[in-house]
């Protein structure tokens, strides 16, 4: 077995897209039409383009309890997914430049470094910086 | 604060109480970092840090999951990968980053990627 995706709910695909790609930097690898509304869109990091693919899910959107722990995780604080960075507190400046809001600031946690962000899809995102 | 906050807070508290201990871990993973491509092994890592060999492991292991010699063997590859990319060579490579057999570099390296050395590079080569 291989991992070769791992998803994130979203609730509107095309704003999840516009958002991972023009402001965190992921480049969009597939964009395969599912039905009038939903996509099958993947994104991968601009280092690794053939890498673990990143699934923007839009399953908050048709199915409940998909909805319902995604609220929980965001209004609870907690990050699902987290992205590895070279610099947290440089990352952390750019995207403040560009509006992104932060629940936690780059934090030390003994071996790492840290920060929270919104993705605005619905998801708080931790970067991960290695010490 | 959110729960998540909370949650940060205790657990720094309880796993990272013990600055010392942190400390000498990250000198040894610094040292690795620093020195990967030299003849490194338990005593001269405990030595860096001023411990005994067993308990730099034990240590190495509780903040860092792995132990020194797993870290060691996955930046040694990890910087394999950087020199390929820039058209090193395979045994260049191979010597570059510390490992000593040319054999057991190239099996290793296909085993973590499936997909030798040379491919590696050339489909490397091939995406600029």
């Amino acid at each position: 077995m291989k991992v070769t995706v791992i998803s994130i709910p979203v609730r509107d695909q095309q704003h999840a897209l516009d958002f991972y790609t023009k402001k965190l930097g992921f480049i969009k690898k597939l964009d395969i039409p599912i039905n009038e509304t939903d996509r099958w869109l993947t994104l991968v990091s601009p280092e690794d383009q053939d890498g673990v693919q990143l699934v923007l899910e839009p399953a908050p959107l048709h199915f409940e309890p998909s909805r319902v722990y995604q609220d929980a995780l965001k209004e609870a604080g907690f990050p699902y997914t987290q992205f590895d960075v070279e610099n947290v507190q440089e990352e952390y400046d750019r995207l403040l430049g560009l509006d992104v809001e932060f629940s936690v600031a780059p934090t030390d946690m003994g071996t790492v470094k840290i920060a929270v962000f919104d993705d605005t899809c619905g998801n708080n995102i931790q970067l991960v910086e290695y010490l | 604060m959110s729960i998540y906050q909370q949650h940060l807070e205790n657990y720094k508290a309880k796993k990272f109480a013990n600055q010392g201990q942190l400390d000498t871990i990250m000198a040894v993973k610094y040292h690795i970092d620093d020195h990967f491509q030299e003849e490194l092994n338990l005593d001269v890592l405990s030595t860096e840090g001023f411990v005994s060999k067993f308990h730099m492991l034990r240590l190495f292991k509780k903040y860092h999951g792995q132990t020194p010699s797993q870290y060691l063997t996955g930046k040694r590859l990890e910087k394999a990968k950087e020199l390929l990319k820039t058209g090193a060579s395979v045994t260049e490579t191979c010597y570059a980053v510390g490992f000593k057999s040319l054999g057991s570099f190239s099996a290793l390296f296909k085993r973590r990627n499936n997909i030798s050395p040379k491919e590696f590079q050339k489909r490397a080569t091939l995406k600029k």
